[in-house]
């Protein structure tokens, strides 16, 4: 948290951003008192709903927004008073936003031309960042002309070539059909690895968010909810809205038998185990997350019996709805090739690996 | 580190301000509307409401031949609301619903009565058919007296109806068929869906044309004052009041009277009944509508349509004709005397000096239409609505009340008595033949006024489609305010931008009502010397500056076109790109 750690590309330091209601007097808190630093060449992601304040986020280290309160930091340097041409940052955005009136060329020189590259320089430049983004021989066409996917390239050359310390991702993917999506999502996902460009991405996309980033930052209501890696976000999420937002969480009301160094002893579904927590419990309620796929279901006397309630097959995988006789849980079955898919009314036995609970505060 | 908490205004403003430029042009912008519109109409104001003018008020409200001309002007500004929006509905219907022939050569008639002079429609009306008229005398031998609210509203209707026409054809083609496929599937018929679907969507269209259509009427001057005759109406009273009389004051109380319906009118057209629209024209046609097919519809319709645009023609015919013979009306032989007036005599000066004023006019007026639909479109500042509003008063205001505010204002230098330097001279006297270049700066500047509003709201409307997003990518990649308006924002408004310029040239060309009042023996104006040609009878000379002026305008507009670019292609380019 040293203020010269020269690996920090960006901080942000308590940063508040109020907009005036709607048709009100007060303000609305779309961001609230968040900070949070990013690494020189690490690609990080804001996650969360809409309207948790991801993008407000993003648009104010952009600069499109100034916060109410706080700094922002590149390079140690304050730039909150910078507008936003001064900041040596590229924003790809969500609708693309080439200029429609220029050639794809003239798109992708168009920031060079601002910062007055030499003529023969800005050529070369951009002719490499069509070969990059396999645009070749399409730098006369204009946008209109292009697929959507070819616009989004066109897009990403264009940010950067300018060779921004940070580059800024506004939900770049969601205009494009799923296909498409998973590809860009791969090709964004190599360049970033090769350039190693130091980017923020705004998605609501989880899958999008754990392909992609370094870490991710679950945002809600204004509010950093979590900071963590992938796995961390998704194996041991810090909060009950970051464990629904991010994949499929049962949750399951456990007793507490006994806390101690090696974890924090529970029973669930009849079973006594031994959870390594870092929970500080301190007397509240605890609640266990199993994800979908932890769970399964076996024809075990042994086991607790759930009547299964709707089973719907989606090809890769069975996605079982059962009641337990105290709650419904979704349980995946991953693969269903040849196993015996579970019929709706049947009653089964339920398993899970322990490993895979993790608990919450209530 | 915590920044001190500021007000959000300041916040806001300070967003504006980051950028030296743009704070410039606000601040130029603010002080032109504030100087050449709000200015002349607080002083009007402020005389009317004077110890001089509050007298007047009263006795202008209960003494029945004042009062009669406010009824007057209403009625008429109902009549021509009513009728030329029946016309435009008339037009567009057949125009975008009506399968038949002749479809381009309708449109552009319709598109005709938009460049043409003041005058130039009444007096050929006259001439066809009044007392001598060529047609009501000359074939059906009746000496018909045109003048009046008859003759009115008729040439009222057929030279405003083209904005109505628009209005609606726009909203018909964007009414969005499939809510048509809709009805029909839940089994109603085509008059049915006319009357449950099609017509309350175009409700507020309609009602929007008519307003302005009201608003264009009571406050136009040129044909009152050509065909009113006995009917008076408050601006040809106002002209007569500061022409004959001299009598700025009581013109100021019967101007703020005129205000009163004007700008009621002009409010509720804009803040209201265009909110409660339904149907957002875009400009993208949604899919092909459903042609009504019934003959009994279609037949009818399409011959009245013929009819009226035989109409137009024959009266734009007379005034080409009228321009080449003795005495129009009367003498039939072939000449060209009219055009040696107007070309080598009197009128060149008139002819020249106008050309001359409305292009110095035209690029101001395009480009503070761009500058301020940009601030009020895509920055947020105190006052944003505010400076909207003030813009559009220079045509909400009738012509004949901004003339006077010039007059009350600009007759003599504006003073500042400080309490140290004393007297201080802000701006020297503008109208009046003493007046700056003769009285031409003033001139200049109400063109400006008059055609800023149009291309304002062009401008908005082409600034609302584009994504904002398209010039924070410009920002994004490190263009300051003013390239990215230059690269980009212009380029893509350029036929909002064109559309300004065309109309400003035009209107700039064509105005009379509030110019009269500032027309000085050094800077002469051809409306006004139309006028005079009318006034005197000679229809010949009226005709032959009619046929010049609607020649230099279409020309003008060409050259527009090949400099500034077609619209079209600007236009496609921006659909595709987004």
């Amino acid at each position: 948290m040293s203020q010269n750690n020269p690996e920090i590309r960006l901080k942000l330091e308590n940063i508040t951003k109020e907009f005036p209601d709607r048709g009100g007097s007060g303000t609305v808190k779309a961001v609230n008192n968040i900070s949070l630093d990013i690494c020189a060449g690490e690609f990080l992601t804001l996650l969360g709903p809409s309207g948790c304040g991801k993008t407000t986020t993003l648009r104010l280290i952009a600069g499109f927004e100034s916060p109410t309160t706080g700094r922002i930091l590149l390079d140690n340097q304050d730039v909150t008073p910078q507008p936003p041409n001064k900041r040596d940052m590229a924003l790809v955005f969500q609708n693309y936003a080439l200029f429609p009136h220029m050639s794809v060329f003239d798109n992708i020189a168009y920031g060079l031309q601002t910062q007055r590259v030499k003529r023969q320089d800005i050529q070369r430049r951009v002719n490499e960042a069509l070969l990059m983004m396999g645009l070749q021989g399409l730098g006369d066409r204009r946008p209109n002309q292009l697929s959507g996917g070819q616009q989004q390239r066109v897009a990403l050359a264009r940010s950067l070539v300018v060779e921004p310390r940070i580059l800024l991702f506004d939900e770049p993917l969601s205009n494009l059909d799923a296909k498409l999506r998973v590809q860009m999502r791969g090709e964004i996902h190599r360049l970033q690895r090769r350039l190693r460009i130091t980017s923020v991405y705004v998605t609501h996309d989880q899958i999008e968010a754990m392909a992609l980033s370094d870490r991710i930052v679950v945002m809600n209501a204004g509010k950093i909810e979590q900071i963590g890696t992938p796995s961390d976000i998704y194996h041991r999420p810090a909060t009950r809205f970051v464990a629904d937002f991010i994949g499929r969480a049962n949750f399951v009301d456990v007793t507490v038998l006994s806390e101690s160094a090696a974890g924090v002893e529970v029973e669930i579904f009849k079973r006594r185990i031994t959870v390594a927590s870092s929970v500080r419990r301190d007397g509240a309620p605890l609640v266990a997350m199993l994800r979908s796929e932890s769970l399964t279901l076996r024809h075990d006397p042994a086991l607790p019996q759930v009547l299964v309630e709707q089973t719907m097959f989606l090809g890769s995988e069975v996605e079982y709805i059962v009641n337990t006789g105290s709650q419904q849980l979704v349980v995946v079955e991953q693969d269903p090739r040849g196993v015996h898919v579970v019929a709706e009314g049947e009653t089964i036995g339920l398993d899970f690996v322990p490993e895979a609970v993790h608990l919450l505060p209530a | 580190m915590q920044s001190l908490r500021r007000p959000q205004t300041f916040k806001r403003f300070a967003s504006i301000t980051q950028d030296p430029l743009l704070t410039l042009a606000l601040v130029l912008v603010v002080l032109f509307v504030a100087i050449t519109i709000v200015f002349p109409l607080l002083s009007m104001i402020g005389e009317g409401f004077s110890p001089k003018g509050l007298p007047l008020f009263q006795r202008y409200l209960s003494d029945p031949v004042h009062l009669s001309i406010v009824t007057n002007t209403l009625v008429m500004g109902a009549l021509v609301g009513l009728f030329g929006t029946a016309v435009g509905f008339l037009f567009a219907f057949v125009q975008v619903r009506l399968n038949v022939p002749f479809k381009r050569f309708m449109h552009i008639v319709a598109l005709i009565p938009v460049i043409s002079p003041p005058f130039a429609v009444a007096t050929a009306v006259i001439v066809l058919f009044g007392r001598s008229g060529s047609i009501s005398r000359g074939i059906f031998g009746v000496r018909y007296d045109i003048y009046g609210l008859d003759g009115l509203t008729l040439v009222m209707s057929l030279s405003f109806f083209t904005v109505a026409y628009l209005n609606l054809s726009g909203m018909m083609r964007a009414l969005d068929p499939a809510l048509d496929e809709a009805a029909t599937n839940l089994g109603a018929n085509k008059w049915r869906i006319f009357r449950t679907v099609t017509l309350p969507m175009l409700l507020p269209g309609i009602a929007s044309s008519f307003l302005l259509l009201f608003v264009e009427a009571v406050a136009d001057l040129g044909n009152p004052l050509v065909l009113g005759g006995n009917y008076e109406v408050l601006s040809t009273r106002i002209y007569i009041t500061v022409i004959g009389l001299y009598d700025t004051t009581g013109a100021a109380v019967l101007s703020l009277i005129l205000l009163v319906p004007s700008l009621t009118v002009f409010i509720v057209q804009r803040y209201w009944i265009s909110r409660t629209s339904v149907v957002s024209v875009t400009g993208k046609p949604s899919g092909t509508p459903q042609m009504m097919n019934h003959p009994l519809v279609r037949w009818p319709l399409f011959g009245l349509t013929i009819a009226i645009c035989l109409l137009i023609l024959l009266i734009y015919g007379t005034i080409i004709h009228g321009a080449f013979i003795r005495v129009p009306g009367v003498r039939y032989d072939f000449t060209l005397e009219h055009f040696d007036f107007v070309l080598n005599g009197i009128g060149a000066q008139a002819m020249q000096d106008t050309t001359l004023l409305s292009i110095l006019a035209t690029p101001l007026a395009g480009l503070i239409g761009m500058v301020i639909a940009y601030l009020v479109v895509r920055k947020t500042f105190a006052g944003r609505s505010l400076l909207d509003f003030s813009t559009m008063l220079g045509i909400a205001v009738p012509g004949t009340v901004i003339g006077i505010g010039y007059v009350l204002s600009f007759n003599h230098p504006t003073t500042l008595t400080l309490p140290v330097l004393g007297e201080v001279t802000l701006l020297p006297q503008l109208t009046g033949g003493r007046g700056l270049l003769g009285g031409a700066l003033a001139i200049i500047v109400v063109f400006i006024i008059r055609s800023v509003p149009a291309a304002l709201r062009s401008g908005t409307a082409a600034l609302s489609q584009i994504d904002p997003a398209i010039e924070e990518a410009s920002i994004s990649l490190g263009a300051d305010n003013a390239r990215t308006f230059r690269r980009i924002t212009l380029p893509l408004i350029r036929p909002a931008f064109l559309a300004g310029l065309i109309y400003a040239f035009a209107r700039s060309m064509t105005t009379i009502s509030a110019v009269v009042f500032l027309t000085t023996p050094q800077t002469k104006i051809m409306t006004q010397q139309i006028l005079n040609e009318v006034e005197h009878g000679r229809y010949g000379n009226a005709f032959a500056y009619c046929v010049v002026l609607i020649v230099i305008v279409m020309v003008a507009i060409s050259i527009m076109y090949v400099t500034v670019g077609s619209t079209t292609g600007a236009e496609r380019r921006l659909e595709g790109g987004l």
